[in-house]
């Protein structure tokens, strides 16, 4: 595939102030004169609030005020904030709905003095009956975490509703999928469950807020979307749109928890409130505990085939733990992409997906990579290696019978014109028998040795992901000083290389050395609109925009700034998949699981930047590593256990599986530089591949995320625990009688 | 207390509670590019080198740092050039908020750290999220063959 | 007004234990060595002492030395010095591979064996070692200098026997000839965690019969523990073993007294002592054909 323009790949225009620490990130920038705000959360998860003495943190000195709901309500109303459901205030009034939720704010002089101060504030609460477990508050008797939750701004659900439905989300035909699942030849019914998880950026959120002189505020910090931020904040507090200016600064990673309107919309208005600028830093463990964690699953698959493993149809009905509040969600149905697009990789007769998600009185749950899809994917795609086994197919035949290829049409209705699941499928097989190659230093020159005596283990899983044509942004671009050229972004700098695709971009379609193009990231009081980074959206909408940027700068003759705002592009979205085989070790006495290595093929179309592509790839099957063997926030009894970065651990270099990448080049992307998002692929299948392997290890399945060592050994070993028996050796393909309800209610897992 | 010490070379004075950490004193004074992330010493964004080792500033004591020579990440490009220019080639960062951390931990390994799989050990405790670490360990293992003085294989 | 809680402390840099002793009998005062622990607890809000006592500048601390049969090392050796240093390494590889496993880099650049002690959480790697060690330790106080083994310092969950104003000065770690010592870490999620469980195993071979066989496990009650049923290995002619350290193992095991965390339930750790044990006694015996 050759490239539309030539292009030159130089160095990254943000490394070398990353390398020297010049880069300033949201906690970097000092504000003169700022006060420091520490939030007084909730200890319980569900209860009346009676009470808030602060007396004794006003006595300490450069305490300069208490401030609670009731302050902030007296200023600004009762609006509630959410970037979609608006349900959650800013600080809790009257009643608590997590462990971690705002009670009250205290403003100091420095940090220190609030967070000491913070800790002596006394709240005095009535408990109410805590909500924790997602599908019994779906229950029609279940105690409720809102009364009226219909009545919310941006809701998604209705009186009918079961008491405690966040949101709701129906595809496909459920008539139709029991239909040709009755005459299918082999049907298997399974549970899968994952926990909750937490994004693992290493920078925890920041904001400052600056009251400006001529009214309205000014907020800095760590903003994945500032100009929805800005219609969020200021329809809160009753200010108008331009009465707020949103200041991203460069993100010190994402992967979905950034985008949240709650907290800075807090800090804005605390910084009016006080007349002086306020500074909201979260410490690492608030962030983890009390922002948008991802949401925990129980997700029920019933797949089936014909007798010469060809898949039918495919019913999934997922429950998720929704959290206190929907108004982290960022998507208009307020429940997660991932499923809805869940059955898209197959050809299928049939299929259904149900997803709900519940309120509970714990953490709020949002975004993280690929919302949804990494849940979905390890249950489907570990029920296909069940359904392969009930049928007496290998997992990887059941998966060529029926993955989309050219011209199919998908589950959904849509034709693809491209579709290359089997090549990219065979590519990621044939990666994983070929030795590596020693020149793949950093990456398959480390090779895990299996330890003698372990159980070896290969398992394959495919995802399949749309890339959407261009979404709307805005970009100028304005003479600078000596003949630079220097254009203005609306969004922030996540590490993608995104700054440095559009000045490369720039630089070729004008025809100019990129040296001479400075790439700026402005406030939202500088350009028209952009939806925020996201959605593996970054380097597809850009391309698009750049191109049209350059257009308009050379017909206006190239001496003012122009400015543009590009339209939603109307082509046809193209199909990415992504396959990954996972080789395990497993030690029959420990159950320790060692991974070592994931294979990924990733179905690609031009490539832009190849190292930052290819550490989106690298990065994205380590994430998908911790998620099957090692991440869990420990959530129970509504509080999340793992409160910092030592019990939530994260893979290190040493932790992680050899990894290697097959590109499957060729492919048709989107845009006018032809590219297929990368960002939201592989961490995607890689707990099913793993899972499939360690399955074929050991003869067991699993069917509960993280994978750890205790998990297996209890399987492998028999006695203790209800564990073994669930998850041990079931008959697969028999027809599993209990509705999903029940199965999914039972508690397990080691206390 | 009164801090005596060098940072990045220069005499360094400061005054400060004997209970605060190394990394509110340096961010304090304004060298902002040690990070804080866990404040527990597992993840690595605030690594500096104290007398040559490489400490957790988050919770290395102030007062431990008395008459002490420190090098933080705005010190590596005059300590440590071949490390930082490394890191750029390599593009070993993606949003770089681990990467002061991951350049200060790799000016201080010893030239016993030669093989990847010592690389590897070595950065154990400097996390990062975005990368998935192959690039971070192409740095490091240039870095370390350019102050061996060979040629970078690439 | 009030000051806040995490107010002013003294921070004193004692140049002598005795002055450090004196130091340390003030009301509100602790030791600090590398402060890997101190700082994380001061900073988390954990304690709040009004005066720290730092011991990295005192002379006699630091030495690391060998004579009259026993390796002497000074509280304030940092556990990167311990795994790096070639006679430790090859005479009580052991406590080389502990020190070499603590945290990550930065935490053993800095943290002490004095402090890894001192701190007494029941997951940590040296304790185990030191016990199979048989080690004992040196400690100062305003009444003089005493000795201690390892069980009699570390009485319980994160518990010593230290008076307010005593510091360990230093580890004396006996040096017999033929002795071999192996030390497993068991940490199956992530190598930077704390151990599951961990176990400590010396013994000397000499024909292919072991005698002198010691046995500490970690990770598995409020305090690592020794097995003294370790000693039905000894005597046993080579590769006739199997029997006995099955036994052992399975006496380790009913030994542990392990509490459910997040590294393990107590009944899954109980196991893994059994396992860990088991392969500890075998490596350091030779039995898995891998030189301890
Ligand atoms: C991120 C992280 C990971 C860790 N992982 C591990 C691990 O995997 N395995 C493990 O074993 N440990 C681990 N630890 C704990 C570590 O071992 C201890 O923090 C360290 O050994 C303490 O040594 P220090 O010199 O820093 O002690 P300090 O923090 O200075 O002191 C610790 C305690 O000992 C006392 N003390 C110190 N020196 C003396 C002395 N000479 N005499 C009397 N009392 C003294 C102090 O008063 C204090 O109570 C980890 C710690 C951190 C921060
Ligand atoms: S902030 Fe210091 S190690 Fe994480
Ligand atoms: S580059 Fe983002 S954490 Fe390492």
């Amino acid at each position: 595939m050759t490239l539309a323009w030539p292009r030159v790949v130089g160095p990254r225009v943000d490394a070398r102030d990353k390398a020297t620490g010049a880069t300033r990130y949201s906690a970097d920038v000092e504000s003169e004169g700022a006060l420091h705000a520490a939030v007084v959360r909730s200890t319980v998860p569900h209860a009346e609030v009676l009470a808030v003495d602060a007396s004794a943190a006003l006595a300490i000195r450069g305490v300069t005020a208490v401030v609670t709901a009731r302050d902030l309500e007296r200023r600004f109303g009762d609006e509630l904030c959410g970037r979609r459901v608006r349900d959650m205030p800013l600080l809790a009034r009257d009643k608590v709905r997590f462990p971690g939720e705002g009670i009250a704010v205290v403003l100091a002089t420095t940090r220190r003095v609030a967070e000491d101060a913070a800790a002596l504030v006394v709240v005095e609460y009535r408990e109410l009956p805590p909500v924790l477990d997602a599908l019994g508050a779906l229950e029609p008797d279940a105690p409720r975490v809102h009364e009226s939750p219909w009545r919310y701004d941006g809701a998604v659900v209705d009186p009918s509703d079961p008491p405690n439905l966040q949101s709701g989300l129906v595809e496909g035909d459920l008539v139709a999928v029991d239909e040709v699942l009755g005459r299918a030849a082999h049907v298997v019914t399974r549970t899968y469950r994952t926990p909750s998880g937490y994004q693992g950026y290493l920078e925890p959120q920041c904001w400052t807020a600056s009251p400006r002189p001529g009214g309205g505020v000014a907020l800095l910090g760590t903003a994945k979307a500032p100009y929805r931020l800005r219609e969020q904040t200021a329809k809160t507090l009753g200010l108008a749109l331009d009465a707020v200016e949103v200041e991203p600064a460069p993100l010190g990673g994402d992967f979905g928890g950034k985008g949240g309107v709650v907290d800075p919309t807090l800090c804005a208005a605390l910084a009016l409130w006080a007349n002086r600028p306020v500074r909201l830093a979260l410490r690492a463990g608030e962030d983890m505990t009390a922002t948008d964690a991802r949401h925990p699953s129980v997700v029920e698959v019933r797949v089936g085939c014909d007798a010469d493993g060809t898949l039918l149809a495919l019913r999934v009905d997922a429950v998720f733990d929704g959290g206190a509040y929907a108004a982290v969600k960022p998507i208009p149905s307020a429940n997660l992409h991932g499923m809805a697009e869940c059955a898209l990789g197959y050809r299928l007769e049939a299929f259904f997906v149900r997803s709900r998600i519940a309120y509970t009185t714990t953490v709020p749950k949002g975004h993280m990579r690929a919302p949804g899809a990494p849940q979905a994917v390890f249950a489907i795609e570990s029920a296909l290696d069940e359904l392969a086994s009930a049928a007496g197919v290998s997992p990887v035949v059941l998966r060529r019978r029926s993955v989309l290829a050219g011209g199919d049409r998908d589950a959904y209705g849509h034709v693809w014109d491209e579709a290359r699941g089997t090549e990219t499928l065979d590519a990621a097989l044939a990666a994983g028998d070929a030795a590596p190659r020693p020149k793949d230093r950093g990456r398959s020159g480390w090779r895990r040795p299996a330890p003698s005596g372990w159980r070896r283990g290969r398992g394959v899983a495919l995802y399949a992901r749309p890339t959407a044509p261009p979404a709307t942004t805005s970009l100028r671009l304005a003479p600078g000083d000596d003949g630079r050229l220097v254009v203005e972004l609306p969004f922030p700098e996540t590490g993608t290389g995104s700054h440095s695709v559009v000045r490369e971009e720039l630089a070729a379609s004008l025809g100019v050395d990129p040296e001479r193009v400075e790439v700026r990231q402005v406030s939202t009081a500088s350009l028209p609109y952009d939806p925020g980074v996201g959605a593996s959206r970054v380097t597809v909408g850009l391309t698009a925009a750049v191109r049209q940027l350059a257009g308009r700068w050379s017909e206006s003759g190239g001496t003012e700034a122009v400015t543009i705002e590009t339209g939603s592009g109307t082509e046809p979205p193209a199909l990415s998949f992504c396959a990954q085989v996972a080789d395990v070790a497993v030690d029959p006495e420990t159950g320790q699981v060692l991974v070592l290595g994931v294979v990924t093929a990733a179905d690609v179309a031009s490539v832009l930047r190849p190292r930052s592509h290819r550490m989106q790839i690298d990065g994205g099957a380590v994430m998908g590593y911790g998620f099957a063997c090692l991440e869990d926030l420990l959530e129970g009894d509504g509080q999340v256990w793992a409160t910092n970065l030592a019990e939530f651990r994260l893979p290190t270099a040493q932790d992680v599986p050899s990894l290697r990448t097959v590109l499957v080049e060729g492919g048709r992307g989107v845009g006018p530089a032809n590219v297929k998002a990368v960002g939201e692929l592989s961490n995607v299948p890689t707990a099913a591949a793993i899972a499939n392997a360690v399955a074929e290890a050991t003869g067991r399945r699993f069917r509960q995320l993280p994978l750890t060592a205790e998990r297996v050994f209890w399987a492998l070993h028999g006695e203790a625990g209800e564990e073994a028996g669930e998850e041990a050796g079931e008959e697969a393909g028999e027809e599993a009688g209990e509705e999903a309800g029940e199965e999914a209610g039972e508690e397990e897992g080691p206390a | 207390m009164k801090l005596h010490a060098r940072v990045n070379g220069s005499p360094f004075v400061a005054e400060v509670p004997a209970t605060s950490s190394l990394l509110e004193v340096l961010r304090g004074a304004g060298l902002t590019g040690t990070k804080e992330g866990c404040r527990i010493g597992v993840c690595g964004v605030c690594t500096v080198l104290v007398d040559d080792r490489p400490v957790s500033s988050c919770l290395y004591l102030a007062g431990c740092a008395s008459e002490a020579d420190i090098w933080t990440v705005e010190g590596m490009a005059e300590r440590a050039p071949s490390v930082v220019d490394a890191f750029v080639e390599c593009e070993g960062m993606q949003c770089g908020i681990c990467t002061p951390g991951q350049i200060v931990a790799v000016a201080s390994m010893g030239p016993d750290v030669r093989d990847e799989n010592g690389v590897r050990r070595y950065l154990s405790g400097n996390l990062c999220r975005c990368t998935g670490y192959g690039t971070i360990v192409d740095a490091a293992l240039d870095a370390q063959a350019r102050r061996r003085g060979e040629v970078a294989p690439t | 007004m009030t000051d806040p809680p995490s107010g002013e402390a003294a921070f004193l840099v004692p140049g002598t234990v005795e002055a450090a002793v004196e130091a340390l009998g003030a009301a509100g005062a602790v030791a600090v060595a590398g402060g890997t622990s101190i700082g994380l607890l001061v900073g988390q809000g954990l304690l709040a002492p009004s005066v720290l006592v730092w011991l990295g500048r005192i002379p006699e601390l630091s030495v690391l030395e060998e004579g009259d049969g026993q390796m002497s090392i000074g509280a304030t050796t940092t556990l990167a010095t311990l795994a790096a240093h070639p006679r430790v390494r090859t005479a009580v590889p052991a406590l080389a591979d502990a020190a070499a496993s603590v945290g990550n880099t930065r935490v053993r650049a800095v943290a002490t064996i004095g402090g890894a002690l001192g701190h007494a959480d029941p997951r940590q790697d040296l304790p185990p070692a030191l016990l199979a060690l048989d080690a004992r330790v040196e400690v100062a106080g305003g009444r003089g200098r005493r000795h201690l083994a390892i069980d009699e310092l570390i009485d319980g969950f994160m518990s010593t026997d230290l008076g307010p104003d005593e510091v360990i000065t230093a580890v004396r770690v006996p040096l017999v000839d033929g002795r071999r010592s192996c030390y497993l870490r068991f940490t199956p999620g992530s190598a930077d965690d704390y151990p599951t469980v961990a176990v400590a195993a010396t013994a000397e071979v000499a024909d292919g019969v072991p005698t002198a066989v010691r046995l500490a496990i970690g990770g598995a009650g409020p305090a690592a523990y020794l097995v003294p049923e370790a000693e039905q290995v000894e005597g046993a002619p080579e590769g006739r073993w199997a029997a006995e350290v099955a036994e052992v193992a399975e006496a380790a095991a009913r030994r542990a007294d392990p509490v459910d965390d997040r590294l393990g339930s107590a009944a899954y750790k109980r196991r893994m002592v059994a396992v860990w044990a088991r392969r500890a006694l075998e490596r350091c015996l030779g039995a898995d054909g891998v030189q301890p």
